[in-house]
């Protein structure tokens, strides 16, 4: 019994939040990496943005609102096991390596690369093995296409760290998927990605700011 | 820009997030390195081929019988205006009104911070550190954030529950919640002003301090400048109970 709207109804909820359910299940299936925990989490998300869901501003972003119930709900529930269970993984990968996973510069040599070669069991299992937080944000990134805009709100950090944890993600994955690779004998175990002289990569943890490359240059050009 | 300013924009500018000049000047320095155009193609092709690898798994149809069912049940979300989700606070919003109209308006307009702080205590996201400790808190923002903070101290009446990193524009800030009496929450944006405004409706002044106030449907915000910085509180406590509160963080 609004006073000065109308209330939102179910009807209005099924419209808006229901049709997200396929890509929120997605998204929790690869945060709990196991089914059951994954419909829980869905349910436990959709009941409480139905239960908020006068908060939600209608003609706004509903996907981006779910995903940060979803991602609330999941660092609630499951994120203390998460971190019982997490070990910190120290592969990652070179530039060099991503080229065996892709292909070389020529596209038509993608199909004889390494990531043709697996199965989409392998990289499920890499993707799995990666920390939550940098899981999370490769997630949103490449298999839902959230903006970095969308994903601070999301993962409620500054649009610096989104970047440093999407970065850290895929070289932990690439690494991952280099040493499942190894391991099953798609590349030869001495087969060791060339090391790349760290000092030119983006500093891991450490956020990456494009106003603060803009401030350096306009400095450097008044000069 | 060359290879060593490129690499940390690599990954953005695969991810379509560079625009503008600064994605003029990125394709700029692409064109004259062959070692950086070829890492953006790798990286891109990455994308598309773990995309390519991961397809959605179909939602289970039990799940959508549970909901069907669990939504059947459940009540429709309330709207949450103050009369009605705080009966009790009626005559507190009554006696704020007619303070108001000794202490005065000031501008209707909200400030972005006021705005931020609404949305961060309405978002109900995880902590990033947890625990009674205040002290324990604030050093954990050490380095985190670009000032140094200190936690508003509310004496015993509050008792400490977490903190959470947050931004405010685009400078990190430190969001720190607190547990006061009757189980009603007070979350704290602490942040160095670069060029923020955080009047509000209601303007009162203690002893010398001015405390800027608002109600908003269900949550009240007071802000306050101390020692340097920013803080905006805010509560489902009433405006009243919320502005004696943060007085006593200026006492102590």
């Amino acid at each position: 019994m609004g006073l000065f709207q109308k209330r939102p109804s179910r009807t209005d909820f099924e419209r808006e939040a229901l049709p997200h359910l396929p890509t929120l299940y997605a998204a929790a299936a690869r945060m709990t990496r196991n089914e059951k925990d994954a419909e829980d989490l869905v349910q436990d998300t959709m009941l409480r943005a139905y239960r908020f869901f006068d908060t939600f501003e209608a003609g706004t972003n509903c996907k981006a609102w779910l995903f940060r119930i979803l991602t609330n709900a999941f660092c609630n529930r499951y994120r203390e096991r998460e971190r019982e269970h997490e070990i910190l993984t120290e592969a990652e990968s070179s530039d060099a390596n991503v080229e065996q996973f892709v292909g070389g510069v020529d596209a038509r040599d993608s199909e004889g690369a390494l990531l043709g070669k697996m199965v989409s069991a392998d990289v499920e299992k890499a993707l799995a093995a990666v920390p939550p937080d940098f899981r999370m944000a490769v997630v949103l990134a490449d298999l839902e296409d959230f903006s970095y805009k969308e994903i601070a709100e999301i993962m409620n950090c500054p649009a610096g760290t989104v970047m440093s944890r999407l970065y850290r993600g895929r070289k932990i994955l690439q690494g991952l998927l280099h040493d499942y690779a190894v391991e099953q004998g798609i590349i030869p175990a001495d087969h060791a990605p060339e090391a790349e002289s760290r000092a030119t990569e983006a500093p891991a943890g450490k956020t990456v700011d494009m106003a603060a490359y803009r401030r350096r240059r306009d400095g450097e050009g008044s000069r | 820009m060359n290879c060593l300013e490129a690499k940390p924009f690599v990954h953005a500018y695969v991810d379509g997030e560079l625009t503008g000049s600064d994605r003029e000047v990125f394709q700029r320095h692409l064109l004259t390195c062959a070692a950086c155009s070829q890492i953006c193609r790798l990286q891109g092709r990455f994308k598309a081929a773990i995309r390519a690898h991961l397809p959605r798994p179909p939602v289970p149809p039990e799940l959508r019988a549970r909901l069907r069912t669990a939504l059947a049940i459940e009540p429709i979300a309330p709207r949450r205006w103050p009369w009605l989700a705080y009966p009790r606070l009626v005559p507190a919003a009554v006696a704020a009104v007619l303070l108001l109209g000794i202490t005065g308006t000031v501008r209707r307009s909200q400030s972005m911070v006021l705005q931020q702080s609404q949305r961060s205590y309405h978002a109900e996201m995880p902590m990033d550190v947890v625990g009674s400790d205040c002290g324990s808190i604030a050093s954990w923002f050490r380095g985190r954030v670009d000032f140094p903070l200190l936690a508003p101290s509310l004496g015993k009446q509050a008792i400490c529950q977490g903190g959470r990193l947050v931004n405010v524009g685009e400078w990190p800030a430190a969001y720190i919640v607190y547990q006061v009496a009757n189980n009603h929450r007070v979350a704290f944006l602490v942040f160095a002003p670069r060029d923020e405004s955080i009047e509000a409706p209601h303007r009162r002044v203690v002893n010398g301090r001015e405390i800027y106030l608002d109600g908003g449907p269900g949550t009240s915000t007071a802000a306050y400048w101390d020692r340097g910085l920013g803080y905006v509180a805010t509560s489902d406590l009433d405006e009243d109970s919320l502005a004696r509160l943060v007085t006593t963080a200026f006492n102590q």
